[in-house]
This record gives C-alpha cells, structure tokens and sequence, in this order.
C-alpha cells in the first residue's frame, strides 16, 4: 500500500470528489441521472501508527458536470439551475464533514468506519477505499438522504425524485508527505 | 388519450363553487404554474402553464374557454388548448366540472403530444394526476 507514514493532505489539485445521483418516481424517465463534482474540498489522511482521515466539502461548491435519461439533453442553463437549487432548497450552504472513527488496513484495502455531517445531523457511516501502490485513492461511499433528515428533493407534483440514496466517489493522487527539511520551506 | 376522474371538496354552497370554476381568473391559478396571459370575455382567457421537472421545465401557452355550462345542473365543461412553446407538442384538455353542494367532480380527457408524450402514456397519466390531485387542494381553498 502506498502510504507513507506522516500526515498526507489531500484537495482538488490531487484527484476527484464526484456526487452521483439517480432518480426515482412514476416519472423517473423525466428526469436525468447526474454526475456532480465537488469543486472545492480538502482531506486530510494522517498515517501514525493507525489510520484516520478527515474531510471538508464545501457545500457550495457542487457543478453539474453530466446528465443522462431524461426527456432533453441538458444545457448548460439547466446545470447552472440544479447547482442552484442544490445551494438553495438541498445543502443550504451547511457543513459537510467527514471524520473516520476506525480505519483498518488489509492490503490494499481500507475500511473505514465514521461520522459524517450532513444539514447539521451527524450519523455513521462506512465504506471502503483501495490505496494502490502508487498512492492513487479510490473508493465510493453510499450516503442515504433520509439518514440524514433530509427529504429527497422532488418535481413534477412528488412524481420525480431524486434516489435517496447517492454515492460519493474519490479518485485521488494522496501526495508523498513532504520531508522536514520542505515542510518549512 | 389519459382520461381522469377526481373529485374535490370545498366545504362551500354550490353557488358559491359555481361562480369560482367559472371565474377563469381565479381557476386558472389553480393550477401549478398556470397564469392567465389575457381575458378576451367572461367564457374565454389566453392562459400559460409552466412545468417545472427539477431543472427543466416545459411551457404550454394557449387559451382557457368554457366551452359548455349548464346552470340548472352546474355542470360545465373548460377547454384548454395549448402548445408547447419553443416544442412541436401541445396539450388540449375538456375539463369537465359536476358541482354538488360542498364540492364537486372533475372528469379530464387530455390529449398530449410531442416531447412530454415522449415519457409515455404511464407517466403523463401519473403526472397529470398528480397535477389535478394538487389543482384540487387549491379549489378547495378557492
């Protein structure tokens, strides 16, 4: 696994943080199923004698970057009015936070086990992670909206929903953690 | 063709519920997103409609007429006729209204094409369901 010891820093200069969405509803074919990136968010994997991550998402800073389904393609209009309604009736511009309560390493694998804040409701959460030899990071996490409080967000009269439950991905780089000598320049 | 029944309360004189369904100004706002645009006489409006389906949506724009009422009986029949702007569809409707007293029934034979039939017959019966069923909780606040 190709983590050294120290503690690595992670944004998106390194990789990806993706939100994918599906729908749901007697008019699901209505709607699209969405590939939504958080553009601004920062982690931090610190490698002691144990494992523990931490991660902030900015909650405004999600962009539609894909949609497939629906009855029309989507423009560029229609993005810019999800992100919209994202900042507006879903996230609200409420902290997102992510901190693992137990990472246990087994080869290449990580199980991580932790608390995730979400609309100002904290609830557990775990998923798995792959850290390949070359320090890349892969691995989604299925977060279920209602576990959170949170109503799914709907249109069309209740007859279009989003899925409650969505996956987040990560496909990051985790940099070396720098020597001593560099840390302070 | 989606053919729908529903009926709704009001709580209100037959009268009263009478006057409101045939009051297109005040009918048409009953429907999500629907404006009148113009009243061109007491029996027909040029009217618009707005479906929002998340970050898309769809505008039908067309006329409202009542097209046959029946005062003894207090039955009445609405026609909409619309198309969808910017789109090849439209969307027609014979809105039919049988009041009694405290409410009424409201039998809708629609007739949708283009885009929004794209989605399939399933769909737009449900969504139009869904629309009335909403259109009724606001008649009964009319």
């Amino acid at each position: 696994m190709g983590l050294d010891s120290g503690t690595h820093t992670l944004g998106p200069g390194d990789g990806t943080l993706t939100v994918l969405t599906g729908k749901g509803g007697a008019a699901a074919k209505a709607g699209h199923n969405l590939v939504i990136e958080v553009t601004r968010w920062s982690a931090k994997v610190e490698v002691e004698e144990g494992i523990s991550m931490a991660l902030m998402a900015d909650p405004r800073s999600l962009r539609v970057v894909d949609g497939s389904g629906g009855i029309s393609p989507l423009g560029d209009e229609e993005k810019q009015g999800i992100k919209q309604t994202i900042d507006e009736e879903v996230l609200k511009g409420l902290p997102i936070r992510f901190r693992s309560s137990s990472v246990h390493a087994a080869g290449s694998r990580l199980d991580v086990q932790g608390e995730l804040e979400l609309m100002k409701v904290r609830h557990p959460i775990e998923f798995a992670l792959n850290v390949g030899d070359d320090g890349r990071l892969t691995g989604s996490a299925m977060v279920k909206q209602t576990d959170w409080k949170m109503k799914p967000f709907s249109a069309l009269f209740g007859t279009l929903k989003v899925a409650d439950v969505v996956e987040v991905t990560i496909d990051a780089l985790i940099p070396a953690v720098a020597p001593v000598g560099e840390r302070h320049g | 063709m989606v053919e729908l029944d529903h009926t709704f309360s009001t709580g209100k004189p037959t009268d009263y519920n009478w006057d409101a369904i045939l009051d297109l100004d005040r009918i048409i706002p009953c429907v999500e997103g629907g404006k009148v645009i113009e009243r061109e006489s007491p029996s027909l409006a040029k009217a618009e409609i707005k479906v929002k389906m998340g970050a898309m949506s769809m505008t039908f724009r067309g006329t409202v007429e009542v097209v046959e009422r029946d005062d003894d009986a207090h039955r009445a029949v609405l026609q909409v006729k619309s198309k969808d702007v910017g789109g090849q569809g439209y969307a027609n409707a014979d809105v039919a209204f049988t009041l009694s007293d405290g409410g009424g029934d409201i039998h809708t034979a629609a007739q949708i094409n283009g885009k929004a039939a794209s989605m399939g017959e399933g769909v737009v019966s449900s969504v139009l369901d869904a629309l009335i069923n909403d259109f009724t909780t606001k008649l009964a606040k009319i």
